[in-house]
């Protein structure tokens, strides 16, 4: 699948269908309970509310013909008791469906925001961010009110419409079917409406992911835009984006908009109807007036729950195409999971062995090709060759990262395909290229490596990595807060920062990705001492560009075209007179001349 | 978090009122806008007549002793009316169809303005704004307040409109059929607008607090998704669960909170519209027994009730969204009105040709505003056009402060940068920058395409010339052998390329504009050294002239230049070429010492 970027929809996988509904119900069965208790409170306070015309006909028909004013105050006095009522029950209902709502919205955005932690780099590598936190943050916001109170809406404009019916039919059968006569009408503008109005709002989506997109990585590179004078034409860019949502949103309004004036056609017209039966065919004195007023009266309470029916089922047909979005991406397959039966990795003690491992990020090129290897316990070995020639991944394949295409990976004998990602990734301290800095204080950052690490031992860390210096230096010592992505921090500041964090999580085995690439030599030869003091006992694997930091390590392995080509140490290779005595004279050549 | 804000106590900050604001982004729809509440005062007093119709139905035809009568001979006066009733119903529907189109044609049309020019606002500003806000806040109010500014034009305008026009026709039909009638009834209805007071006391700051509660968790999200990395290589995935956790049940508290405000009001709402039908059968049906009112009257009444009542209970809501869009437009208008500290001067001179290239220090000092440490102390010195000068010193001693400078990232706290003589505060910030070419440590690429990402700062020049500045960063050979060359689309940030492979792609980016002044801020740190000799040697031999700046750790990099300045907390302490500065006997020497003693 080709990486999205800002410019293309994202194309929908799955279409909807009726299962998205019942997963959406799977939410809504946790507060079965407090719905069912929202349901026959809001049937509580419609019967109450139902009563109100029969009251007024009673009125109508009896006290105020026959002038009998203490009838007529005993009515009030009902209809009151049955507002109060009704009020109460309304009230108590909506209590009870915040709840329920605002847990649902709750319970979806912890799913999703869980299983975008179970999803592989690759995920995140294939769309831009701002397409992924849309969903998070948007898009859930959307779907909260039709899952919670459009959902429960629903059910009590069917059932309000029900009891509306049998009253009605209790009053009067025939122009009871002459209201009903509207529904078919009804019926066949809704479908007609119903596949464009869902068309247009998936487009809305579509077209304001795209401009979120643009957005978030828009004020990430705010800088690179600025150096390159280039707001002009990404203002363009944005406008234009801008512009698709507004012409998208525009076409899916025009069939919102449409459905309560359709409606309301509809009702007028029965309306007229129940006068032109009622009084014409009917008519001849055979249906009292009050008959007429009830069924007039029950005809408006009629169509209210369908127009609101109809506003609900805007609402549904509007936010389906971000409810398709989220289940999409908790659908997205977990390429890295745990086996059913996966054990608990012991404690490491270090032996890390490639069997034949072939591997392909897209099975199509391969970037391993049935590379083995073996590091003992507590051995240092260093990764070396050009880039791109798959370094990285035989460190990503020992964490797991992604799983082998063949071959096995094994720590201390164990598959580790058999563990839990858990059990493994903990006991690993990996460094990475790109050393991310999280907003909060400089000792936050650093403690993510072990989250119940103490201040001293926070301290020490940083002491060890020759980075307590410039840490004390700062306005607030461990506690300066560092900005999003550390801003105020130099990218050789942010490395050694990234390097305590490794250093505190005590890990059985270490991974050093490119981590001293952008440290002075001065710093980084002080450095060394605090790596070698990490490096014992622990395997690791190192991959660095500068030789003269690994010509110490136990084995030297040099990667080019997807496997090893020379392995050893130092003076082995150098003796070898192969690519690493060719890259090492080169580079002793570049410093010399 | 930011109490002081959501508070919101303070004197107004803004030059407008959120209402001028507002009117003002409506430009070029006013009369649009003025329409469509007219058209608004129309369907609601079209609203009214179809019960008018019904009236008359009912009086001519059916009460009173004659009716039948009136039915047999009048049957057309009949049929008139009920076309009458059905007719207007058509006519008000398309009113209100058009009608909403306006107010969303309107509304749309000033948010499509107020987000290009929102955009267009934070693109400009400079790194102090980027250290006060954060993305997820950034985007929250382009995103979700700006909606809630959105939804004050399209709707809350028009429900204020709907609610004051149908109560007020509402309350002239009944004075014009029963003034003693619509006395009792009409009665009720200031008691809402006490109601609505206090509500609206303890909805406001609770709108400010939820917006809040958004604009954190946004943030949170956004960083977990940017950090993805550390999150699994620490294996931190219940840690990060657990911290969303707490922001997503905060929010969702709050939005209880809001919630449950508003049903604490709802009840004496809804109970005071209920009064509405309860006077009219208890005074109604007086007045009926008296033979005050006619039926018809009554039915019109009791038809009618709800354009009394409606509006009432609409009123709550109403307040309730007007404080959401308050919370709203005030974290809009903040970054609406802001204006970055480093902007072009207004007597900016023009910058006519392309500058030689030539950069001066003259005594520059600099620090951070919220830093109390100098980064720069008294730095001085120059790079002839043409010329390259290399900067070297330890991890935090100012390096990248002072590039960041000549670009007028910053602004020095004493002395002045100029090029070509002048001081880079008196040029226009686009040309000045336009004739930089900056290649960053953190190498941010965007998703796009390799051709597009090389192509960021002149996106008109030809395939060509994108392959010729990839082989000049010794990149078009790692290109071509990807699947798709120059059209592999790249991931945010440059995911899925090595650390070597995205600062190669970051140099033929800043090559491609061909800048008089190129800046490489240690840009080659993680390629390999063979390739570096490569790069060297291209640079040696660009078909453009441009002075060159450039900060690394390695001796190969910068042994010749034509001047190699040795950094230490934030002030030269050597400065000479590779010769000169061996037989000074200092840092930089022990450094090339240490370098090749280690590898020897």
């Amino acid at each position: 699948m080709a990486r999205n970027t800002y410019k293309e929809d994202e194309l929908l996988e799955e279409p909807f269908d009726i299962k998205q509904l019942l997963r959406a119900a799977g939410y809504i069965r946790r507060y079965a309970g407090r719905m069912t208790l929202a349901l026959i409170l809001s049937a509580l306070g419609g019967i109450m509310a139902l009563f109100s015309p029969m009251i007024v006909r009673q009125a109508l028909d009896v006290a105020i013909p026959a002038g009998d004013r203490r009838q007529l105050v005993a009515l009030v006095l009902m209809l009151i008791g049955f507002y109060l009522a009704s009020t109460l029950f309304i009230t108590l209902r909506s209590r009870t469906m915040v709840h329920v709502s605002q847990n649902i919205i709750y319970d979806i955005r912890k799913d999703l925001f869980a299983h975008l932690q179970e999803l592989p780099f690759q995920y995140y590598d294939d769309r831009p961010h701002g397409k992924i936190l849309i969903r998070v943050v948007n898009y859930v916001n959307s779907v909260s009110d039709m899952l919670s109170n459009g959902l429960i809406n629903i059910i009590l404009e069917t059932l309000n419409l029900v009891f509306i019916v049998v009253f009605m039919f209790l009053v009067d059968v025939k122009l009871s079917l002459v209201v009903l006569a509207g529904v078919p009408v009804l019926a066949v503008f809704m479908l007609w409406i119903k596949n464009r109005q869902r068309r247009a709002w998936q487009m809305v989506s579509n077209k304001n992911s795209n401009l979120n997109a643009y957005l978030q990585e828009s004020i990430v590179g705010a800088r690179i835009t600025q150096i390159f004078a280039r707001e002009e034409e990404n203002a363009g860019i944005f406008r234009e984006l801008s512009e698709r949502c507004r012409s998208a949103w525009m076409t899916a309004v025009r069939y919102n908009n449409l459905i309560w004036p359709g409606i309301d056609t509809i009702s007028v017209l029965v309306r007229a109807a129940i006068f032109l039966f009622g009084l014409l065919l009917f008519g001849q004195g055979a249906e009292t007036l009050g008959t007429i007023v009830a069924i007039s009266s029950y005809a408006s309470q009629f169509w209210q729950p369908i127009m609101n029916l109809g506003n609900i089922f805007n609402n549904f047909i509007n936010n389906i195409a971000y409810l398709e979005r989220i289940f999409e991406t908790i659908d997205e397959p977990v390429t890295v999971t745990d086996a059913p039966d996966a054990a608990e990795l012991g404690q490491i003690k270090g032996r890390v062995e490639f069997k034949d491992v072939s591997f392909s990020y897209d099975g199509k090129e391969q970037v391993l090709r049935h590379v083995s290897f073996t590091a003992e316990p507590g051995q240092s070995i260093a990764l070396v060759g050009p880039t791109g020639a798959g370094k990285s991944t035989i460190v990503n394949l020992i964490s797991r990262f992604y799983n082998v295409n063949e071959g096995q990976v094994l720590i201390d004998g164990v598959d580790i395909s058999k563990v839990t990602r858990r059990s493994l990734r903990s006991q690993m301290g990996i460094m990475l290229q790109d050393p991310f800095i999280f907003s909060g204080t400089i000792e936050d950052n650093i403690r993510y490596g072990r989250l119940d690490a103490s201040i001293r031992e926070i301290r020490e860390a940083a002491r060890t990595v020759c980075a307590a210096d410039f840490i004390e230096h700062m306005p607030a010592g461990y506690a300066s807060e560092v900005k999003e992505r550390g801003a105020l921090l130099s990218q050789g500041q942010k490395q050694l920062i990234s390097f305590a964090r490794t250093l505190v999580s005590n890990p059985a085995i270490l991974i050093l990705d490119e981590a001293t690439s952008s440290i002075d030599v001065q710093t980084e030869k002080a450095l060394q001492q605090g790596i070698q003091a990490m490096l014992r006992g622990r395997t690791s694997f190192v991959i660095a560009h500068r030789l003269s930091t690994i010509t110490g390590c136990d084995k030297i392995m040099y990667i080019d075209q997807g496997g090893i080509l020379e392995s050893g140490s130092h003076e082995e290779l150098m003796a070898r007179k192969g690519a690493y005595y060719r890259l090492y004279t080169a580079q002793m050549e570049g410093l010399a001349s | 978090m930011n109490r002081h804000q959501s508070k919101g106590q303070g004197a107004w900050p803004f030059p407008k009122t959120r209402i001028q604001w507002l009117w003002e982004q409506m430009e070029g729809f006013h009369v649009l806008y003025v329409f469509a509440m007219l058209g608004t005062l129309l369907y609601n007093v079209l609203q009214l007549t179809v019960p008018y119709f019904s009236q008359q139905i009912v009086d001519e035809f059916l009460s009173g002793p004659e009716a039948a009568a009136h039915l047999r001979d009048h049957r057309d006066t009949f049929l008139w009316l009920l076309a009458g009733m059905v007719g207007i119903t058509l006519f008000r529907v398309i009113v209100v169809y058009l009608d909403c189109m306006a107010y969303e044609h309107a509304s749309q049309s000033a948010l499509y303005r107020i987000r290009n020019f929102l955009f267009n606002k934070i693109e400009r500003q400079d790194m102090k704004f980027y250290s006060t806000y954060r993305t997820g806040d950034l985007m929250t109010r382009v995103t979700g307040d700006l909606d809630a500014v959105r939804h004050m034009i399209a709707w809350v305008v028009r429900a204020i409109i709907e609610a004051f026009s149908l109560f007020a026709a509402t309350a002239v039909y009944f004075v014009s059929m029963d003034p003693l009638m619509a006395l009792c009834l009409l009665a009720v209805a200031p008691c809402i607008f006490l109601i609505i007071y206090f509500f609206k006391r303890k909805i406001a700051p609770m709108h400010a607090l939820l917006r809040e509660k958004l604009a954190v968790m946004n943030t949170v999200a956004q960083e977990n998704i940017s950090g993805n990395r550390v999150v699994k290589a620490f294996a931190r995935e219940d840690y990060e669960i657990s911290k969303f956790d707490e922001v997503n049940s905060d929010y969702r508290n709050t939005n209880k909170k809001t919630m449950f405000t508003w049903l604490a009001f709802y009840p004496e709402v809804e109970l005071l519209a209920d009064a509405l039908p309860v006077i009219l059968l208890l005074v109604g049906g007086m007045f009926l027994i008296g033979g005050r009112l006619t039926m018809g009257q009554y039915v019109a009444f009791s038809g009618l009730i709800w354009g009394i009542a409606n509006p009432m209970r609409q009123l709550g809501n109403i307040m309730n969204e007007f404080q959401r869009f308050s919370a709203a437009s005030r974290k809009v208008m903040e970054v609406y009105y802001s204006e970055p500290d480093i902007r072009d001067a207004e007597d900016a001179v023009e910058m006519k040709e392309r500058p030689r290239g030539k950069i001066e220090f003259r005594d520059v000092s600099f620090q951070y505003e919220d830093g109390n440490l100098p980064v720069l102390k008294h730095i001085s010195f120059t790079a002839e056009p043409g010329q390259t000068v290399a900067i070297m010193g330890e991890t935090g001693c100012g390096k990248t402060s002072l590039i960041h400078l000549i670009p007028r990232f910053y602004e020095p706290t004493g002395g002045e940068v100029l090029v070509d003589g002048i001081d880079v505060r008196r040029y226009r910030l686009h040309d000045l920058r336009s004739n930089i070419g900056l290649a960053t440590q953190d190498v941010l690429l965007y998703s796009d395409t390799i051709d597009g990402n090389i192509a960021y700062g002149d996106s008109h020049i030809t395939r060509e010339e994108v392959v010729r500045f990839a082989r000049y960063s010794a990149a078009d050979e790692f290109i071509a052998k990807m699947p798709e060359g120059y059209d592999t689309i790249v991931g945010e940030r440059g995911v899925g390329l090595s650390g070597g492979q995205k600062q190669r792609i970051s140099l033929a980016r800043a090559l491609a504009v061909r800048p008089s002044i190129l800046i490489l801020d240690d840009t080659t740190s993680a390629v390999d050294m063979e390739t570096e000799a490569e790069i060297q040697q291209s640079l040696r031999e660009l078909d453009f002239s441009c002075t060159k700046i450039i900060i690394a750790q390695r001796i190969s990099t910068t042994k010749d230049a034509d001047q190699i300045l040795i950094m230490q907390h934030g002030e030269i302490t050597e400065r000479g070429t590779h010769e000169e500065l061996i037989a000074q006997g200092g840092y930089y020497a022990q450094l090339v010492k240490l370098q090749n003693g280690e590898s020897i």
